[in-house]
């Protein structure tokens, strides 16, 4: 079937199921969300009027606008950190690890915590971070404090640290990728040219490798939106973002309000998207 | 000036175990067409790389205009490269890469807009500033990365197989083209390249390197006329290359004994070696005749295998009596030819043949 033309009619039926699956598994619950989200009662009946009064109760309660600011500011601050954390491994397993072997075992040292579950990570962090935790022996054993720090657990720094370590890999592997396609004669070329390492990096290196460098922030900007089983299991009931709302919210059955801030989350998500993309042009990833 | 633009005084570079460069003395004076030629792997790039500074020396110095440089980095070197794949970057258009290096030499912009837009122009590439590298032609890119080594008017330019990566018909064009900006400029090349077609009809000298070592250096005509080892004939093509053992000396001449017959070999300035050594020596393919006279002393038989008509000249591929090759080549405008098959005498002339240094005696 390799004479199969683009927008030929088998073409079409041949996307056809995945087609089918994108609808039922993605378009139509989405649609549903955000046709729960105008429901004016708690209760649905086909009579009962949509309006826009859960909106407007969303943005009328500072708490909640708040919230929804601090998710934001979370994941910004999630992006540059892991931007700089994850460029620096990359740069370093791709570039400075001569032997293949060993470039390697270091990706997959940064690859099996990733496979396993989302929930024994998060859990794994909570003896790190406790009172008595491993952070807080370490400290009190190097002398750095004669306390035990109580700030780690259940609070903002411990989620953050937790994230980086999950999130980071999210950042390093699309750059390690567009890294490992640039030649490197274009480095060597540019340091015949009088370029002093610092501009080879800024002028050459770091262009060619935008397209990873935007996909990985996309990445991590989507995850950290989304995260809410960290800031719940190691933030303790203190910590919240949207996603945390969202569970409470429909825990106490309170759907059509739940809806609304999955819609705003979703928005947030598109709208930063967007913004990325416009970035720089995907398309040219690995093109070099 | 009484400085040399380039020197390398026993230089060595090992990678592991393996020595890519061996104890290499080079000198390159300005101006000079310099040419290393070699088969791949015979350390002939690494020996390039080193003198951009991409490399360094484990052992040997290099100076650059006199001063020592071996602990400077590529970019204070006053040196440009041209890479084999040139090695432009994707991401800036003509202009933006051909103004690199002086933007980097934090010229002025208008300076740089000035000096891009006339080697643009010399290059007759100024319809391409806008462009980036992906819409060039083969051709095109090799004119935008020559302009953009040149631009920093660097006093050596190091090219390795600059021409490799083009199309065969444009080979000849761009060779001629360059060497005419290298007389133009008045700047000293280092030219890499396997092709010995390249290295004779560019380089003012050519320097032949075989296994990390040089294995002689001198005019295109000396190593043609007198290759110094067997390596060097047997790697520029034109040469038949017999072995043997000395059989007697008789003044400066020698006499071979080989599986097919003995041979006389002038020994010329090396010192005749005594009997019983085994040697090597070699007889260019065109100074051969079908037809000896009394003067061609030295004869072989031989049967014609295979004829080869290059234009100009008739190249006979022929079997010795122990089955080894010999290339015969003759005007084709000659009268006589010879017929697949046949069987004749070839001959040449006691002073034609050229002895190669015994092989322990390496440069």
């Amino acid at each position: 079937m390799s004479t199969l033309r683009a927008r030929s009619p088998v073409s079409y039926l041949l996307a056809l199921p995945a087609a089918l699956w994108m609808l039922a598994a993605l378009i139509v619950p989405t649609i549903f969300i955000v046709w729960v989200s105008f429901w004016a009662t708690r209760t649905f009946s086909l009579a009962s009027p949509l309006a826009l009064i859960n909106y407007a109760k969303f943005f009328s309660r500072s708490t909640y606008v708040k919230l929804l600011v601090d998710t934001v500011q979370q994941s910004l601050l999630l992006m540059a950190i892991t931007l700089v954390l994850g460029y620096c491994i990359a740069y370093f397993i791709v570039v400075k690890v001569r032997r293949p072997q060993l470039q390697l075992w270091l990706f997959l040292l940064l690859v099996v915590p990733f496979w396993t579950s989302a929930l024994i990570r998060t859990i794994a962090w909570i003896p790190f971070l406790g009172v008595t935790g491993v952070i807080n022996q370490a400290l009190l054993f190097l002398g750095v404090v004669d306390q035990p720090v109580s700030a780690f657990l259940y609070s903002l720094t411990g989620i953050t640290l937790a994230q980086v370590s999950f999130y980071t890999l999210l950042a390093t592997g699309p750059v390690a990728y567009t890294l490992r396609n640039v030649p490197p004669s274009l480095r060597e070329a540019a340091q015949c040219l009088k370029a002093t390492p610092l501009h080879v990096f800024w002028r050459i290196t770091f262009p060619l490798t935008l397209p990873g460098v935007v996909i990985g922030q996309i990445l991590v900007f989507l995850n950290v939106m989304a995260d809410f089983a960290t800031a719940s299991a190691i933030g303790g009931n203190k910590y919240a973002f949207l996603g945390n709302l969202v569970i409470l919210l429909y825990d106490s059955g309170q759907l059509p309000f739940a809806s609304v801030i999955a819609v705003l989350l979703m928005l947030c998500m598109l709208g930063g998207v967007a913004v990325l993309l416009k970035m720089v042009d995907i398309r040219r990833l690995g093109v070099a | 000036m009484a400085e040399h633009d380039l020197e390398l005084k026993h230089v060595t570079k090992r990678f592991g175990t393996f020595v890519a460069v061996n104890d290499l003395s080079l000198v390159v004076e300005p101006g000079q067409f310099i040419c290393l030629l070699g088969p791949s792997g015979c350390g002939k790039t690494t020996t390039l790389r080193l003198i951009a500074g991409l490399e360094e020396a484990d052992a040997g110095e290099i100076r650059i205009a006199g001063a020592r440089v071996n602990a400077t980095p590529p970019w204070q070197r006053d040196i440009a490269m041209m890479f084999q794949d040139f090695a432009l970057f994707p991401h800036m258009t003509v202009e933006r890469q051909v103004g690199f290096g002086l933007e980097m030499l934090k010229r002025r912009k208008d300076e740089i807009r000035r000096r891009v837009r006339e080697i643009l122009t010399t290059f007759e590439i100024a319809p391409l500033a806008a462009r980036k590298p992906d819409t060039l032609s083969g051709g095109q890119r090799q004119r935008v990365a020559l302009a953009r080594a040149l631009i920093t008017e660097p006093r050596i330019l190091l090219l390795d197989e600059p021409i490799g990566s083009l199309d065969f018909s444009l080979r000849e064009a761009v060779m001629l083209e360059l060497k005419d900006v290298q007389r133009r400029l008045g700047i000293s090349f280092v030219w890499v390249t396997h092709d010995q077609n390249e290295a004779f009809s560019l380089g003012d000298r050519v320097v032949v390197m075989n296994h990390a070592r040089i294995e002689q250096v001198g005019r295109p005509e000396e190593i043609f006329e007198r290759p110094r080892t067997r390596f060097v004939a047997t790697f520029v093509q034109g040469h038949n290359v017999l072995d043997g053992a000395v059989e007697s000396v008789e003044g400066e001449q020698v006499r071979v004994r080989t599986p097919v017959g003995g041979f006389v070999v002038p020994a010329r300035e090396l010192p005749p070696p005594p009997p019983g050594t085994t040697v090597s020596f070699s007889v260019r393919a065109e100074l051969l005749t079908e037809r000896p006279g009394p003067e061609h002393g030295n004869r072989v038989r031989a049967t014609c295998h295979a004829v080869e008509y290059l234009g100009s000249v008739r190249r006979y591929d022929l079997r010795l009596p122990d089955g080894r090759s010999v290339k015969y080549e003759q005007f084709a405008a000659a009268a006589a030819r010879i017929a697949e098959g046949a069987e004749v005498t070839l001959g040449w002339r006691p002073d034609e043949g050229v002895l190669h240094l015994p092989a322990d005696g390496r440069t």
